[in-house]
């Protein structure tokens, strides 16, 4: 890590959050994206005319008729590609245009419907040289799942264990979900339930699976100056680091596991793959909850792994005995996460953290949070303080 | 044969394969019932998926080169969710990840070997199937066992 990333401690904030979940049938993606804008700067005490940046991933609507549609201008305007991964990564370059000078405050938008025209994901499988989760279509290997199961496959051949190990995760995030009154998942699941849910794809089940939904979210990036004088306690972007990304680190995997072309081996995180702890100026025993991309429940597994929470082949250890749920040693997800709050492409996710280091989670909110981490299977993380 | 970009087979529903330009040498050694892969002439090790240079030491110098055939089940996972009409008649089934004794490793189905009897580490030999759209897939089947 270089000395100027280690000067990006604490000179950013997130000031506002807008989210909305849910089915939005007579919706288009783009009204909800403009209607999570309008909350989020209301939540900040901000007007459309204090944002001079914009951010989002690629949904069919695109950045610039988001800007006609809510009648800004803006001089720092940029879009991704419309997956998960890619999540991380656009706060982070929202912290980065605010540090530098690029913008004052970055609006990071997005608007979706869980079946809508014009999406990317309807061909992208057929991309030169396998899908974006390593999907083959002639070979009937279809869908996000299909790169989360050969993961969680290899894991177990490795580490031992089984389709049962997964079922902590899946009953502890809908504990979580059954406490937050957006959430989409919210019925009771046991053990049994669990294991009664049908295959999706074998080792993963029905509940494995996160679902899909509509919604809108936005989260607002401002200098951490200028966020104490907004209506919401600041929530400091302490440290971060980006998706770490090679043939070693296929997608909806862990290095190591021997998942398309990647060597066979045990990982360990170097102190070069946590520089966004050191950033920070925190270690793991200071998270306080940690927060990690959940479309599929092994990528939890993976995350604890890859963040040095505990060693390789010990994740499915670390997850029982509610360990991870609210109230344990490491609450994970504490909104419930895709697999129960609902599927805002990791949006909802990055928002939940701002709220528990605001204080304002309510029956879910983790005792005096002060440091939450969000940190994914690809090495992707932004540590906030509060 | 020509590149192609058809997704699905009309008449049957099936999933085709894109055939993309710099790929047709693959597919048509798949119709000759042959596997192909591009083997490096700088550091000699051959790679998938196909790409423009060797991803071991960035050599441009290469060669299609014909494969043993021969190689270990890598990875599996069973497909019971249908995604497509198509395949309501085909689950539950078997998608592989097959490691050639060549070293790179390819996704494919394994033929003529029932669900319960997939095994991680179990010797395959390639096999073809015929596919609409006169596209041959590289398939997977168990190696005879030795004697
Ligand atoms: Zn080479």
């Amino acid at each position: 890590m270089t000395d100027t990333a280690q000067a990006m401690r604490d000179r950013t904030a997130v000031s506002g959050v807008g989210l909305l979940l849910g089915k939005y049938p007579e919706r288009t993606s783009l009204s909800l994206a403009v209607e999570a804008y309008d909350i989020a700067l209301a939540d900040a005490g901000l007007e459309r005319k204090d944002v001079d940046g914009i951010i989002q991933l690629s949904y069919g609507y695109d950045y610039d008729r988001f800007l006609e549609a809510v009648g800004a201008d803006v001089r720092y305007a940029y879009q991704g590609w419309s997956h998960g991964r890619f999540v991380a990564p656009m706060l982070q370059h929202a912290a980065m245009a605010v540090a530098t000078g690029m913008a004052k405050a970055v609006a990071i938008v997005h608007g979706r419907r869980s079946k809508a025209y014009g999406q990317t994901a309807d061909h992208e499988m057929w991309r030169q040289g396998l899908g974006p989760h390593g999907e083959s279509p002639a070979y009937g290997a279809l869908g996000p799942a299909f790169g989360a199961a050969i993961a969680a496959q290899r894991y177990f051949h490795l580490y031992g264990g089984s389709n049962e190990d997964l079922a902590p995760i899946a009953m502890a995030f809908r504990k979580h979900a059954q406490l937050n009154p957006i959430a989409v998942r919210k019925d009771p699941m046991t053990r049994e339930d669990y294991l009664k849910s049908r295959w999706i794809i074998e080792p993963l089940r029905l509940f494995d699976c996160c679902q899909n939904n509509d919604g809108g979210a936005c989260i607002i990036v401002t200098s951490a100056e200028r966020a104490r004088d907004l209506r919401k306690p600041p929530v400091y972007i302490s440290g971060m680091q980006g998706v770490h990304a090679g043939r070693q680190l296929h997608n909806l995997t862990l290095p190591g596991l021997g998942v398309a072309q990647q060597d066979v081996f045990p990982y360990r995180p170097t102190r070069e793959d946590l520089y966004a702890y050191e950033m920070a100026g925190v270690t793991q025993k200071d998270i306080d909850a940690l927060i990690t991309y959940d479309a599929f429940s092994p990528l939890v597994l993976f995350a604890l792994e890859r963040f040095g929470f505990c060693g390789p082949g010990e994740a499915r250890e670390f997850v029982k005995d509610g360990r991870i749920e609210l109230g344990g040693e490491l609450p994970i997800n504490t909104g419930g996460g895709l697999l129960s709050e609902g599927h805002m492409i990791g949006w909802n996710l990055f928002i939940e953290a701002v709220r528990q280091l605001r204080h304002e989670c309510g029956p879910r909110q983790v005792k005096d949070a002060q440091v939450i981490q969000y940190g994914s299977f690809l090495g992707e993380s932004v540590i906030f303080r509060r | 044969m020509k590149p192609a970009y058809k997704m699905l087979d009309e008449q049957t529903g099936r999933y085709l394969p894109f055939v993309y330009p710099e790929e047709l040498p693959f597919w048509e050694a798949a119709r000759r019932h042959e596997l192909v892969l591009q083997r490096c002439d700088g550091c000699g090790r051959a790679w998938y998926p196909i790409g423009p240079a060797c991803p071991h030491c960035f050599s441009t110098k290469w060669d299609w080169s014909r494969m043993s055939g021969r190689g270990t089940l890598h990875n599996y996972v069973v497909y019971h969710k249908a995604w497509t009409p198509y395949f309501e008649s085909r689950v539950p089934y078997a998608v592989v990840q097959v490691e050639l004794e060549e070293g790179p490793r390819l996704t494919t189905n394994l033929l003529g070997c029932a669900l319960a009897d997939i095994r991680i580490g179990m010797p395959v030999v390639v096999d073809y199937e015929e596919i609409p759209g006169d596209i041959t897939l590289v398939q997977f089947r168990p190696a005879k066992e030795q004697s």
